[in-house]
């Protein structure tokens, strides 16, 4: 496995808090959605279809975000999704445990624990 | 090339469940990946390198389809529940037409008082059987989100109002059921006071109109 699959495990696990922050910021549709990612992050990750259809299920079912087609004039129809205000609560909630494990991990992996001994 | 794209997709969903909200899925994907495809043009790529990655950028649909087949499930129980209710109509129903064929026996048998009674309350019990079935029957609430927004609340809003009309009417029977009953023994003037049905038919009919109409 290497590093960058490594990597995008780890994003992965936080897709419901990336959906719901791009949320936050406006409605939108998932190329969107998946376009402000890559933009975010300089082209060096972007989901997968799959995994962001998946979420977006997920977080209708939990009431999270609801959806509705937009009326384009031109062109197919697209769906919106919308963040609702349990949605905001979650992603609150959704970045406080991100922080909470960045701090345990960041705790886990730094070389400090000997230089407390030695002390 | 659209049609290209939207051949991956139906081999995508192949073995899904067929259903409003798969088709729903495959066009919302589809929409999506046509415009990563006309994006991917217009940064210089060929027409199959654009391709190829908007297929590669799907990735694996497992999770996705067992989501499908899950809410599927659900409209299947819907489905179930309302077999049991034909195969429950399937005895309640002759159980009192035959009730209804019966009831004049008493009356051909027995004294006249006692044989009256015992038909009318022959009758009534077909009757309250029918209508119990009829209002007892499962409203098919689809819980999909439907393709557009205004269908969905045309729908639950007809829905509610059929509900609403099933209920008055049922109302509306059972009481035309009591003053018959009570008119007749009081007036004893059973000969005549069956017009009272024919009464309510003509009632419910035009309430069934009053909300058609408003539909």
């Amino acid at each position: 496995m290497d590093a960058l699959s490594i990597t995008s495990d780890l994003i992965r696990g936080n897709t419901d808090t990336i959906i719901l922050a791009q949320l936050r910021l406006g409605d939108s549709y998932g190329y969107k959605i998946n376009k402000a990612i890559q933009r975010k992050t300089r082209s060096q990750y972007e989901l997968k279809e799959a995994t962001l259809y998946t979420a977006f299920r997920r977080l209708e079912e939990n009431g999270y975000i609801s959806s509705y087609w937009g009326d384009e004039s031109t062109g197919a129809r697209r769906r919106y999704y919308t963040i609702t205000n349990e949605g905001r609560q979650a992603l609150e909630r959704l970045k406080a445990e991100w922080q909470t494990a960045k701090a345990l991990i960041d705790a886990l992996i730094t070389d400090e624990e000997e230089t407390d001994h030695a002390g | 090339m659209q049609d290209k794209l939207r051949a991956f997709i139906d081999t995508l969903f192949e073995d899904a469940p067929a259903g409003k909200k798969v088709v729903e899925l495959k066009e919302e994907m589809l929409q999506n990946l046509n415009d990563k495809y006309s994006d991917l043009l217009s940064e210089g790529k060929s027409e199959e390198a654009a391709y190829n990655l908007a297929v590669a950028s799907v990735g694996d649909v497992s999770e996705l389809l067992r989501y499908l087949r899950r809410e599927e499930g659900d409209s299947t129980r819907e489905q179930e529940e309302l077999m049991r209710y034909r195969r429950r109509s399937a005895v309640v129903v002759p159980i009192a037409v035959i009730l209804y064929i019966l009831s004049v026996i008493p009356v051909m048998l027995i004294d006249r008082q006692i044989g009256v009674v015992s038909m009318f309350v022959m009758i009534a019990a077909a009757t309250g059987l029918l209508i119990w079935n009829s209002m007892s029957k499962p409203v098919y609430v689809r819980q999909d989100d439907t393709v557009v927004e205004e269908f969905k609340e045309w729908k639950m809003q007809s829905g509610h109002r059929r509900q609403a009309f099933r209920s008055i009417s049922g109302a509306i029977w059972s009481a035309a059921l009591a003053v018959y009953f009570i008119l007749s023994f009081i007036t004893m003037a059973w000969h005549i006071t069956w017009v009272i049905f024919l009464i309510t038919a003509a009632v419910n009919s035009i309430i069934k109109a009053i909300f058609d109409l408003k539909e």
